[in-house]
């Protein structure tokens, strides 16, 4: 009898425990969902490859940064383009920055360590482009679209994106190579479970190449896909960027293979366009006539594509001091972003250049800079703005986004390339067209030809100049200056070594550290990158 | 002589020889007159005994006819009643209060409490600290060794942080587990504010793995058992009330330069006066107020036969002291218990109902009030900004200005409103068929919905730009099923009490809610979050107490959590542990002095899943919300973020527990000393991931930690006397923990410990071989004087350049020691008591200071209008041009002692009414070195907390 009960009691008690296994499967009911559920709506393919480019736009899933997609650091900081901005750029004479946030004046100052949560954000952001675009082949292939019953039109549509993935994957690591040498290698068909190998850089330059050479035909053609999105000029462009900066990645010059490119990017119908430089900076610059002169764009808007990274970031943090926001259509400004004395040296006329290019805003700013956390140190640049061409501010009327897109690729910067490659001796382009090209930019500065220049000023030092009078805080410049061996060892402007007249820096910081973190968790990264 | 010795030696054997050995037997009936199942009867001096079966009978064999029978029973006190010849004896027992001291409450069950065998403490109701308070844990603040208690803000409604022992958990929650009358509560939304203080019998606090493991699934923050008063069977009508009226008042401000100083650092400085205003506004007392608090309580218990009842009403409403603050609450509490069957059936009946209202003030304003010029008025004159000075840009409020704390205090209407249900029915029921065999069921919801809004005033600083509301609503829900069987049965023939426990507990938890807030001006649906997730335990406990001096006891927990994947979903903990009741033995008991003596010791495992991730190991897609759009073309595209999965497991916590109890002079003192020694394992924490996946960061099961500790009480009856009682207990707590792993080969330290200036700094790190609040922080050089040299730091890694590579941990916020003291006195129907409380060995990050005190950010640059900021008085002593935030300058000791409470009560004795009048003051006193306002800083970074307050305190009592 009691034996009985006992096992009564006991199979009971297991049948309660076997009840309560299965209610420990718990599934997500709020917005997020699962593979299965979401392919029942083709329309997904367009929001992952959106999100795709939104990983150069915006810090998360919600606006203003919120839900951010990597961690280790503020949303809002989290933001591609700002990052890569204050990489390519607050490293530089171009621009210096008063924050005390974390480590950031580290990276004017040349002392940056393997610890610098900016270069640890950076190499995530970097990665996390990459993950997501391997994502989207990784769901996007053949037997996926046959899983999910993807109509025909989609289909179309899906082989364009799949491109793009390509495309804004080879961008990336095309970035990583730049900053960082090497980088850890994962393409869609690799292992989750495997910690990914490196590819160093040289390793990098030729999948990038090859990459793009593979996707070329698959890219929709220049200037016909929707605004925003890549197309065969994106593609020509990186290809150009890659083949210029070919002998500081792999030690063998291109430029004859930057001029090819490059000769298709000018022939495709761009133009320096024909209104103010300022117009490509301000917040209808998707429709002012300045678009002309676009080859692509990171698009932001005030209520729509909301981030405190991207041109927000441009736009409210250069303005500080006697600056009135309302000139820049915003509610105010961050105070921080100046530049140093040595860029406003490269205008003639220094702050009364006749040179248009020229913004510097110098009410109770000095020149030189004496205390790095004063914004009224060093001049103010006056380059983002918030305002329409008929003088009405953007769209958030809150006054804190802003809808300036940030051009990627001009066609001044193809020009410019154009006429460096020809004087580094590449082939297949000469001088008299170069002189051409850089006189269109050199028109629009001036409103007139009184800057026009002739075949001989064109050399490599007028040319870095003019890079960084024409492209000047667009991401860019350390770049440039390290293409012209003028980054570390020589040149020197305010603050870079830390000292305020400037020191030369050991030649590796040419390129920046794998983060710490990074080698901890991945062995296969080692060793560091030397110096650091 | 010889002679003499051998005729009394005869004497006294004689009688064992030569009386006849019978039989007796009879019914033990417990003092309601229901049968008493598993009393004890035995011969006394013998280890002859037996129990009683569930009709309360007994048969005991073999009793000289001379014998003393003890009847025995837990709660009951023992009757010795001489045999004289009978063969039959009845008797009812009497409850005896001092014996009911003697349960105390385990891990699903109760025990003697000389058979604890584990780290455990309880404290009941006359004990707890005294005053007008709100929170439960405020009521066991100082009283516990190996319990840390962190008084509240001084918000209205805030309640105290509790840690049982050192959090070994770095990224999972470290709260303790609290059961209330057998209901598990949500970790994360304990809710403790809405148990009415007043209606708290205890608390038991189990410390220890061993004790805990049942709990396995999430004890490893140590357990807070809290058991509600119930009436008695069998007892009078009493009805009670209760009032107390507090005048609350901010402790200390902070130290910031008044308007003569500001002017004049401004003038010493060489800055343009005409910036500064004509007024002299000291900030911080215009925000703050008298605070008051009422608190009202009305029981009515009676118990019947077979019935008791006891309902009770309670009323806290407070108005803070930051302006606009204020709390609100009505709690009503029910307990019906109901015997059937003869008692073999019991069920208890507790409900807990409360509202809440949480008037939220604008906290920035605290900050604000600290460094808002002081020479500035409160008011403008032209009633924009709802009449409140604010600065401006050209197109409004100035955002790199601090806004007018009265304009923040004034223009903000938020509350929070809350009701909660917690409801459980607990049935106990003796199993007939089998003596010694009981069931005991448990069936609970703990249920709360909220709604809450915040509406910003257009016409004011914070406001003028817009996206001023958001209003949300939700619920939580937590219910509880579970069971377990408990057979108690005496082995005679080894002299062993086994107690066997076997059972399970299922538990699901659900949190949704849904918000709206205004976006682009507009009122905007944000998406809803819904969190669910479950808990099944299956556990078993045997305990055997051996002869009365070996208690040994194991157990075993079977733990499944949702929020790991199947492979991972299921873990098993054990627990052992053992007691030597040497209290027992010929030694203690003829040692003169000692009075008690017992040695514990035990291991135990526990597990923690309580993540901030239900769903970690699912690969999940997020939609983008429509202002996170991406435009192609003229659309902008709503985006669809592919998510990475981690598979997680249970994080382990080992812990051994060694511990003495003592009792002197008939316990007149006792005391306890306990070490532990607990390595946690898998630590579930959020860190980076290696680069090629969808996260770059995620929790994982990373890291391990190492903690110690000693902790010792010590109580004393000074006096005990009829008329007059002293008592004096004090409690003090040694203990550390270091970080022993994290992930990666090189173990790459983690930074934590986010502070105010700039955006994302971080003054903490947790790195191997540290305590995890650790401070990370550069080292400041000093000049022959001692004072600071503005942003010099030593080169601590040699390379000629500062940089980050130069920061060291150094210090950190844990306390080494902390301690309480207790003092309880009465002489007739007057009592006085005080508490005391202290810790040691730990630092502050002074962040009022190094975010305000430099001249950076008294003078900045970044603002169209010129304007000036005020800062600590610090900035005298620093000089500093620029915000120095990682300097160790401001790694401050942080020891204190604080008189939490102190108060005076008198009875008034009557026939029909027993009148109680108090009076008692709230932490009166506060002796630090510590230069902000407050060294109790949670965590260790002092950043403008919600100051705590000083209060008074006025009660009358009333018994019917």
């Amino acid at each position: 009898m009691k034996m009985y009960k006992s096992i009564i009691f006991l199979f009971l008690g297991m049948l309660v425990f076997t009840a309560c296994e299965d209610a420990l499967t718990v599934e997500p009911r709020d917005n997020r969902v699962t593979e299965a559920e979401l392919f029942q709506d083709p329309a997904t393919y367009r929001g992952i490859i959106a999100k795709a480019y939104a990983g150069l736009a915006l810090g998360g899933q919600s606006g203003g940064d919120g839900n951010a997609d990597i961690s280790g650091i503020d949303g809002g900081f989290s933001n591609y383009l700002r990052l890569y901005w204050n990489m390519q750029e607050l490293t530089t004479d171009e621009a210096i920055i008063a924050w005390n946030d974390g480590t950031i004046k580290d990276l004017h100052g040349h002392v940056w360590t393997d610890g610098n949560e900016f270069i640890n954000a950076m190499f995530s952001r970097v990665n996390y482009q990459i993950a997501v675009c391997n994502e989207f082949l990784s769901l996007s292939t053949d037997a996926k679209l046959d899983e999910y019953n993807i109509p025909a039109d989609v289909r179309a549509d899906v082989a364009e994106y799949r491109a793009e993935a390509r495309f804004l994957r080879a961008y990336s690591y095309y970035h990583g190579m730049d900053l960082f040498g090497k980088m850890p290698f994962t393409d869609e068909n690799s292992d989750p479970a495997v910690l990914p190998l490196a590819k160093s850089r040289t390793e990098l330059f030729e999948f990038i190449e090859s990459e793009l050479l593979a996707i070329e035909d698959d890219m929709v053609e220049a200037r016909m896909n929707e605004y925003g999105r890549a197309d065969k000029a994106a593609l020509w462009m990186v290809l150009s960027k890659i083949y210029m900066n070919a002998e500081v990645y792999t030690g063998t010059s291109r430029y004859t293979d930057a001029i090819t490119q490059l000769n298709k990017v000018i022939s495709a119908g761009y133009n320096v366009p024909n209104v103010p430089y300022a117009y490509s900076f301000q917040a209808d610059n998707n429709r002012n006539g300045a678009e002309d002169g676009f080859i692509w764009t990171i698009n932001f808007d005030g209520l729509n594509t909301q981030t405190f990274g991207g041109t927000t970031y441009l736009t409210h943090a250069p303005v500080g001091g006697n600056m009135d926001p309302s000139v820049f259509g915003i509610n105010g400004g961050w105070g921080g972003i100046r530049t140093t004395e040595q860029f406003v040296e490269l205008f003639p006329g220094e702050e009364n250049s006749a040179d248009t290019r020229e913004t510097f805003f110098t009410d109770e700013q000095t020149k030189e800079i004496n205390d790095v956390g004063q914004f009224k140190d060093g001049f103010a640049i006056q380059k983002f703005k918030n305002v329409n061409v008929d003088g009405s501010a953007g769209s958030d009327t809150v006054g804190d986004f802003v809808d300036i897109d940030f051009p990627i690729f001009r066609i001044s910067d193809a020009y410019l390339m154009y006429a460096e490659a020809v004087v580094r001796g590449g082939s297949g382009g000469d001088l008299t067209t170069a002189q051409g090209y850089l006189n269109q930019i050199r028109e629009r500065a001036y409103g007139n030809t009184s800057g026009n220049i002739t075949v001989g000023q064109i050399d490599l030092d007028y040319l870095l100049d003019e890079r960084a009078r024409e492209l000047h805080w667009e991401a860019h410049r350390r770049q440039d200056l390290v293409r012209f061996g003028q980054f570390t060892t020589s040149k020197v402007w305010a603050w870079k070594g830390n000292v305020r007249t400037g020191t030369t820096t050991p030649a590796f910081r040419n390129i920046l550290p794998i983060p710490a973190q990074e080698l901890n968790l991945n062995p296969n990264l080692q060793p560091q990158n030397t110096g650091y | 002589m010889n002679q003499k010795l051998q005729t009394v030696l005869l004497l006294i054997l004689l009688p064992f020889f030569a009386f006849a050995q019978s039989v007796i037997t009879g019914t033990v009936l417990e003092s309601n007159g229901l049968p008493a199942l598993g009393a004890t009867v035995s011969v006394k001096g013998t280890s002859n005994g037996t129990s009683t079966d569930f009709d309360g009978k007994y048969t005991l064999n073999n009793v000289p006819s001379d014998a003393v029978i003890l009847f025995s029973f837990v709660g009951y006190t023992t009757q010795e009643i001489p045999l004289n010849g009978q063969t039959s004896i009845n008797i009812t027992l009497a409850e005896d209060p001092s014996e009911l001291d003697t349960i105390v409450l385990i891990g699903y069950g109760s025990t003697k409490k000389a058979n604890v065998t584990a780290a455990q403490t309880t404290v009941k109701a006359e004990d707890f600290n005294k005053g007008a308070i709100t929170s439960p844990g405020q009521l066991i603040s100082g009283k516990v060794a190996g319990v840390q208690v962190t008084a509240a803000s001084g918000r209205p409604g805030d309640g105290p942080t509790i840690r049982v022992r050192p959090g070994s958990t770095l990224g999972g929650n470290q709260d303790a587990l609290y059961v209330v009358d057998g209901v598990p509560l949500d970790q994360r939304n304990a809710s403790l504010n809405t148990i009415n203080p007043a209606d708290i019998e205890s608390f038991t606090i189990l410390k220890d793995a061993s004790a805990t493991a049942i709990y396995g699934n999430r004890a490893s923050n140590g357990v807070v058992l809290i058991t509600t008063k119930k009436a008695k069977l069998n007892s009078e009508l009493k009805i009670g009330y209760d009032v107390q009226f507090a005048v609350n008042q901010v402790q200390n401000y902070a130290h910031v330069l008044n308007a003569d100083e500001f002017r004049q650092l401004v003038a010493d400085q060489g800055r343009d006066p005409a910036v500064l205003g004509d007024a002299n506004t000291d900030w911080q007392n215009e925000i703050y107020q008298n605070g008051t608090r009422a608190i009202h309580n009305l029981t009515v218990e009676k118990g019947y036969e077979t019935t008791s009842i006891r309902a009770s009403l309670g009323y806290t409403n407070e108005n803070g002291t930051l302006l606009r603050s204020g709390y609100e609450r009505a709690t009503l509490g029910l307990n019906v218990r109901q015997n059937f069957l003869k008692g073999d059936l019991k069920l208890n009946f507790t409900s807990q109902l409360a509202q809440e209202e949480l008037r939220r003030a604008d906290e920035g304003a605290v900050g604000a009030a600290v460094v808002f010029d002081p020479t500035q008025s409160i008011f403008n004159n032209t009633g924009e900004f709802g009449g409140f000075f604010e600065y401006t840009n050209s197109t409004g409020p100035e955002g790199n200005a601090p806004r007018n704390p009265l304009g923040l205090l004034n223009s903000l209407d938020s509350q929070l409103d809350n009701k909660q249900a917690r409801l459980n029915l607990n049935a106990a029921y003796n199993i007939r068929q089998v003596p010694g065999l009981k069931f005991t069921g448990n069936a609970g919801i703990d249920y709360n919905e909220f709604d809450e809004y915040t509406i910003r005033d257009f016409n004011s600083g914070a406001g003028a730009r817009g996206n001023n509301r958001s209003f949300g609503e939700g619920f939580r829900r937590n219910q509880l099923l579970d069971g377990r069987f408990e057979y108690k049965r005496t082995l005679e023939s080894l002299d062993t009490d086994m107690d066997l426990t076997l059972g399970g507990s299922f538990q699901d938890f659900t949190r949704q809610s849904t918000s709206r807030s205004s976006v682009n001006n507009e009122l905007q649906e944000n998406p809803i979050a819904i969190d669910d997730s479950a808990l099944v335990t299956a556990f078993a406990r045997a305990s055997f107490d051996i002869k009365d001096l070996v208690v040994l006891s194991g157990s075993a927990s079977r733990n499944g959590s949702s929020r790991f994947s199947e492979e991972n979903r299921w873990a098993n903990f054990y627990g052992a542990s053992a007691a030597l009741k040497l209290t027992n033995t010929d030694f203690v008991q003829n040692s003169g002095f000692l009075s008690q003596l017992k040695l514990r010791g035990g291991f135990g495992q526990t597990g923690q899943q309580d993540i901030d991730a239900s769903f970690a190991y699912l690969s999940v897609f997020t939609p983008g919300q429509p202002q996170a759009a991406v435009q192609f073309g003229d659309q902008f595209v709503t985006t669809i973020r592919p998510e990475g999965s981690i598979d997680l497991k249970w994080e382990t916590t080992d812990q051994w527990n060694a511990g003495i109890d003592l009792g002197f002079f008939d316990d007149r003192i006792t005391g306890s000393v306990d070490g532990f020694y607990r390595e946690t394992k898998d630590l579930l924490l959020f860190g980076p991931l290696p680069a090629g996946g969808l996260e770059n960061g995620s929790f994982q099961n990373a890291g391990s930690t190492l903690s110690r500790g000693i902790e010792t009480s010590i109580s004393g009856k000074i006096i005990q006397t009829e008329n007059m009682n002293w008592t004096l207990s004090a409690n003090a707590t040694v203990q550390e923990i270091e970080i022993t792993d994290l992930a990666g080969a090189d173990n790459s330290p983690v930074p934590v410990g986010g502070i105010s200036g700039g955006t994302g700094n971080t003054i903490q790190e947790w790195a191997v071989g540290s305590d995890p609040t650790s401070f990370h922080v550069f080292r400041q050089v000093y000049d022959q004087d001692g004072n600071p040299l503005d942003g010099v730091y030593v080169d601590t890694n040699g390379d000629n350049i500062i940089n980050d590579a130069d920061r060291v941990r150094y210090k950190k916020a844990n306390h080494d020691v902390y301690f309480g003291l207790t003092s309880n006195f009465n002489y007739k129907n007057l009592d006085f008591s005080f508490t005391f409380r202290g810790a040691a060995g730990g630092y502050n990050y002074n962040n009022v200071d190094s975010n305000s005190a430099s001249y950076g950010s008294i003078f900045p640059t970044n603002t169209q209008t010129p304007l000036y900021v005020n800062s600590t008085v610090d900035i005298l002593n620093t000089n500093f041009s620029q915000q120095r935030l990682q300097s160790d300058y401001y790694i401050q000791k942080a020891d204190f002692i604080k008189l939490d409470n102190v108060s005076l009560g008198y009875n008034f004795p009557g026939d029909k009414v027993d009148i109680r009048a108090s009076i008692t003051g709230t932490n009166l006193l506060t002796i630090t070195d510590y230069d902000g306002t407050d060294p109790e800083v949670f965590g260790g970074i002092d950043n403008n907390l919600f100051p705590r307050n000083r209060g008074l305190i006025f009660g009358l009592g009333f018994k019917f």
